[in-house]
C-alpha cells in the first residue's frame, strides 16, 4: 500500500471501482487508465453511473470499493463506523487540487468576483502569492475569453461565460487531470459551442482531460478514448471513432441512434 | 407640549446618558452576540454528538425562557454560589451592567445561532462542492466561501434579531440599569407625567430601530451587490 505499483506514464489509473448507496449499486466495478495527455470522453444514459463514477475518482462521493491513483499516487482509504472514508484529509485535499473539476451547474463561489474566483483557491489552497494568482488568473481569464469580466459577479454572466470562467477557475490551479462533468448539459444551446471550443483547444494543447458528456460529436472529435457506461459498467471502450461507427455492445447503438435523432 | 419641554428640559440630560447606555448595551451585545452565534451555529450543524448536545441544550435554553428570568438568574443567582463569590472575577460579576451584557450576549447568540445557522445551510451545495475539488480543506471553505455566502444569506434575518435585542434591553432596568427605559421609569414617577415621559422613551426607541434598519440597508447593499447587481 505504499505506493509500490508506481506507475508514473499515467496520469489516472482508476481500478475495480464500485458505489453503493445501501442496497442500490451504481458502479459495479469500473477501470480506467489515462496516460497525460490522454482525453477520455465517458458516455452514458442518465442512471448509468457517469456521474458518479466522475466525483468519486476525486472523492466528492466516496467509492465503496477500488482504487484510485493520480499521477501513481494511490488515494489511502480507511473505515470509519463500517464504512469507507478516506485515510488521510490532507492527501485528499492535496490530490483534489491536481484533479479540478467543472461542473454541470458551474458552481461559481456567487459572492466573489470572476477574478477572484480564479485566484482564491490558488492563494489559499496552492499557497501562492496574490500577485501571481493575479497573474495567472488574468492568462486563464484571457485564454477561455472572459478576462474583461474580471471585476463582474458571476450571476451578471450568461452560462456559457459562467461555465468559460469555472474552466478558467479550474485551469488556473494547473491540475494535472481535468474533470468535466457534463459541462454544457445546463447550457442554452446556443451557448454550447463557445464552452465546447473551449474545452476543444484544451485537448489541442496536450491537457489530460475527462469529460462526462452527452456530446456525441465533441466525443467523436476532441476524444482519443471513450468509455461508454450502462447500468455501473463499462459497457463499451476504445477508440471514439471506432467505437462510434462500428458499436459493438447492442445498448451503445441503440444510445447513438437515440441520440442521432 | 409645554410639559414635554419640561421634562426635556429636566431629565434631558439623564435621558441622552441612557440612551447612549442603552446603544452601548446594543452594540457591544450584537457584536458579541455574534461572534458567539458562529460557533453555535457550526455546533448546531456539527455531527458530534456532544458537540450537537451542548450547543443545542445551550440554544434551546436561551430561546425557550423568557429573558427576564435569564437576566434575574444572572444577577440575583450568581451570588448564590460560594466558589464565584469567591473567585477573583466577582468584583466583575456583581456589577449589574456586566450581568446584564452577559445575559444579553448569551441571550442574543441563541437566537441569531439559528439565523446563522438557517444562512450556512442556504449556501448552494454545489459551491461547497467546488470549494473541495479545489482542495480547500474544511477550515479553508468556512472562511472563504461558506461563513461570508451565509453571512450575506442571514442579513436580512440578523437586522431583525438586533432591533429584538434592542428592545430586551429595555428589561435591564429591571436589575437597577439606568439606560433608556430605566430613566424613564425615574423620570415617570418623579414628574407624574408617565404618558409624556414613556412616549418620548418610544419616540427614542424608534428613532433607534430606525437607525439600525439604516445601517443595516448599507451593509446588505455592501454584501449583497452581488446578487443586486444582476436584477
Amino acid at each position: 500500500m505504499d505506493g509500490g505499483a508506481r506507475t508514473p506514464q499515467l496520469a489516472l489509473e482508476v481500478s475495480d471501482l464500485h458505489k453503493s448507496y445501501g442496497a442500490h449499486q451504481v458502479l459495479k466495478g469500473i477501470s480506467l487508465q489515462a496516460e497525460n495527455r490522454d482525453v477520455v470522453a465517458i458516455l452514458g444514459s442518465s442512471g448509468s453511473g457517469k456521474s458518479t463514477f466522475l466525483r468519486c475518482i476525486n472523492l466528492l462521493e466516496t467509492p465503496t470499493k477500488g482504487a484510485v491513483r493520480v499521477d501513481g499516487e494511490l488515494i489511502k482509504m480507511t473505515e470509519s463506523r463500517g464504512e469507507p472514508a478516506p485515510a488521510d484529509h490532507k492527501q485528499v485535499e492535496r490530490i483534489r487540487s491536481k484533479l479540478a473539476m467543472v461542473f454541470q451547474q458551474f458552481n461559481l463561489w456567487q459572492h466573489l468576483t470572476i477574478r477572484e474566483n480564479v485566484t482564491i483557491a490558488q492563494v489559499k489552497v496552492l499557497g501562492r502569492s496574490e500577485e501571481e494568482a493575479i497573474a495567472k488568473a488574468e492568462a486563464m481569464m484571457e485564454k477561455v475569453g472572459v478576462a474583461d469580466k474580471r471585476n463582474h459577479y458571476p450571476s451578471q454572466l450568461s452560462g456559457g461565460q459562467q461555465q468559460r470562467v469555472a474552466i478558467a477557475r479550474a485551469l488556473a490551479m494547473d491540475p494535472e487531470v481535468m474533470l468535466f462533468d457534463e459541462p454544457t448539459s445546463a447550457l442554452d444551446p446556443e451557448l454550447v459551442n463557445e464552452v465546447l471550443k473551449v474545452m476543444r483547444s484544451l485537448a489541442e494543447e496536450g491537457r489530460t482531460m475527462l469529460v462526462v458528456t452527452h456530446e456525441t460529436g465533441f466525443a467523436r472529435e476532441a476524444a482519443n478514448k471513450l468509455l461508454f457506461l450502462h447500468q455501473g459498467l463499462v459497457e463499451e471502450s476504445g477508440d471514439p471513432r471506432e467505437a462510434m461507427a462500428n458499436p459493438q455492445s447492442e445498448r451503445f447503438r441503440q444510445f447513438l441512434t437515440g441520440n442521432l435523432k | 407640549m409645554g410639559k414635554i419641554i419640561e421634562i426635556l428640559s429636566q431629565y434631558g440630560p439623564d435621558l441622552l446618558s441612557g440612551l447612549f447606555l442603552t446603544v452601548q448595551l446594543v452594540t457591544l451585545a450584537a457584536i458579541l452576540g455574534f461572534l458567539l452565534a458562529i460557533p453555535v451555529a457550526l455546533g448546531r450543524l456539527s455531527k458530534n454528538p456532544l458537540i450537537f448536545g451542548l450547543t443545542s441544550a445551550y440554544s434551546m435554553f436561551f430561546r425557550g425562557t423568557p429573558l427576564l428570568i435569564q437576566l434575574f438568574l444572572v444577577y440575583y443567582g450568581l451570588g448564590q454560589f460560594e466558589f464565584i463569590r469567591d473567585s477573583i472575577l466577582w468584583p466583575i460579576l456583581r456589577e449589574a451592567y456586566v450581568c446584564a451584557l452577559i445575559t444579553f450576549v448569551l441571550n442574543t447568540a441563541a437566537y441569531t445561532g439559528e439565523v446563522v445557522r438557517g444562512g450556512i445551510l442556504a449556501v448552494p451545495k454545489g459551491e461547497i462542492e467546488a470549494a473541495k475539488a479545489h482542495g480547500m480543506s474544511s477550515f479553508t471553505a468556512y472562511r472563504y466561501i461558506i461563513l461570508p455566502r451565509a453571512f450575506s444569506i442571514c442579513l436580512p434575518a440578523y437586522s431583525n434579531e438586533v432591533i429584538i435585542l434592542l428592545k430586551g434591553t429595555a428589561l435591564a432596568s429591571t436589575i437597577t440599569m439606568m439606560e433608556l427605559m430605566g430613566v424613564s421609569q425615574l423620570a415617570a414617577s418623579r414628574t407624574f407625567m408617565p404618558i409624556q415621559v414613556f412616549a418620548i422613551a418610544g419616540i427614542l426607541y424608534y428613532l433607534l430601530t430606525l437607525t439600525i434598519t439604516r445601517l443595516f440597508a448599507l451593509l446588505e447593499a455592501r454584501f449583497t451587490k452581488y446578487i443586486t447587481h444582476a436584477r
